[in-house]
């Protein structure tokens, strides 16, 4: 029997399509994890300064911008000072973006309440030389003006000038922060991920290696729902779950498919022989 | 994004899901445009932020010690000359013997010894015990010097049993990962091209 697969996927199309033409509201549960991530940045102030780092290329934008835009909107609505950068070349353009966004939502001044340091190559030499000086990793910022020049880095010299990092991550670049930042400076984590790496940093997680974890759309949609303000996270999370059901269904179908046919062609043998 | 970009956005959109069809002329000129693009935008990046900044600018105001980083980077560019190749080799042995100066303490500490620590330190609590089972169960379905006859053909299962959920957990999460790649780009066209759903 053949089956012609794109007809699984016209079905998942539909299944992605008319909940955003048509959408259901289905309910959003907030998991422990989530709400730990936003406790964390809860108890930070204008007096703190956070790292955020766009580790993440442009592919998975789609996951990793409402990750990212949730975490920027409760950090700019707590006045905390947010210096961001990239690791990954593809994601400098897109940080500077995001950043530059969130924060004209929040009538945030740039050099004052964020800064965008731009992209460094060498991952664990960028993220072990900020242990000894930000301002040496990045003399300059995106914009080429120097470090110096920008008041909210004036007090900033390095891990221990910053109360938090995030990194927006579709890879495995949190492994190096915890690697370099977290186990030789002791410097707190947080990893905003696309789903796919989820269960590579649930260990990291959980033997306080990182210090939270958001994953993938479902995390923005929970952030969003903690912070009362449901954006994209939230409006794409139907088509999220009838995708999701729609391929639990195939399986399942698939499955019983598959035992039948098995199931015939041992009936058909043994009454051969 | 002006009305024009919306539309490239659009049609190269298209382009790259007709490939769910079949292979086409639409999707490959789509797929070559993305990686020169993507080849591109890193090299212009790379030179913008790294090598202008912190190469080409400190040697031409008179920072002699840059010459070492110029020298050993055009020595790795003589790789492309058959004749000069092995000279390629000294900036390598410099990259090889500092990375792994600076990542073998680290990834033993980090991925190694702070997880066996976390492992043990949770192993008088019901999940850290099923947690302390799989690990032992899985690392000895690796352990290859021996048969696994016996004992330890049981606590091997155990381990295939561990690294089953892990494998399912994995896979749910790749779906969701991807599905919100397509739910962004149904977006996308329902929203911003076609105008169908509020952005």
């Amino acid at each position: 029997m053949k089956f012609d697969r794109r007809f699984i996927f016209i079905l998942i199309v539909l299944a992605v399509m008319i909940p955003l033409l048509f959408p259901i509201d289905l309910p959003v549960a907030i998991t422990d994890e989530t709400r730990a991530v936003y406790d964390r940045i809860n108890v930070l102030d204008s007096n703190s300064v956070i790292l955020m780092s766009f580790d993440h290329e442009a592919s998975s934008l789609p996951e990793v911008r409402p990750l990212a835009e949730a975490v920027l909107t409760h950090c700019f609505q707590r006045d905390v000072k947010t210096v961001g950068l990239a690791l990954f070349a593809e994601g400098t353009a897109i940080g500077y973006d995001i950043l530059n966004d969130v924060a004209a939502r929040y009538g945030k001044m740039y050099g004052i309440d964020y800064v965008y340091l731009g992209y460094r190559p060498q991952y664990s030499a960028a993220i072990l030389g900020m242990g000894e000086s930000i301002r040496g990793v990045f003399p300059a910022d995106y914009d080429d003006t120097p470090y110096d020049s920008i008041p909210l880095l004036s007090g900033v010299r390095n891990y221990d000038d910053i109360d938090l990092v995030i990194s927006v991550a579709d890879g495995s670049l949190p492994t190096y922060w915890v690697e370099y930042a977290q186990a030789r400076y002791g410097q707190k984590i947080i990893a905003a991920l696309a789903a796919v790496m989820v269960t590579a940093y649930t260990p990291y997680v959980d033997a306080g290696q990182i210090d939270g974890l958001l994953g993938g759309l479902k995390g923005a949609a929970e952030y969003e729902k903690l912070l009362g303000q449901p954006a994209a996270a939230t409006r794409r999370m139907d088509a999220q779950s009838l995708a999701h059901l729609s391929i639990a269904v195939l399986i399942v179908i698939g499955n019983i498919i598959a035992f039948a046919v098995r199931r015939g062609k041992r009936i058909t043998e043994e009454g051969r022989s | 994004m002006s009305e024009l970009g919306t539309w490239i956005t659009a049609l190269l959109t298209l382009a790259i899901y007709s490939f769910l069809y079949r292979d086409n002329p639409f999707y490959r000129a789509a797929e070559y445009l993305l990686i020169g693009l993507t080849v591109g935008y890193s090299l212009v990046i790379s030179v913008k932020t790294v090598l202008w900044p912190g190469l080409i600018v400190p040697l031409v105001s008179g920072e002699v010690a840059k010459i070492i980083p110029l020298v050993l980077g055009g020595m790795m560019l003589i790789r492309l000359v058959p004749r000069l190749s092995s000279w390629s080799r000294i900036p390598l042995a410099v990259i090889v013997g500092a990375g792994a100066g600076v990542s073998i303490p680290a990834m033993l500490k980090a991925r190694v010894l702070q997880q066996m620590g976390a492992t043990i330190s949770h192993a008088l609590s019901l999940n850290g015990i099923i947690m302390l089972v799989g690990v032992i169960a899985t690392i000895l379905y690796f352990y290859f010097s021996r048969e696994q006859k016996g004992l330890l053909q049981p606590i091997a299962k155990i381990g295939t049993y561990y690294m089953m959920v892990f494998f399912g957990a994995t896979f749910g999460y790749t779906v969701m990962s991807r599905i919100s790649l397509l739910i962004g780009r149904m977006e996308f066209l329902l929203g911003d091209w076609l105008h169908l759903v509020p952005r």
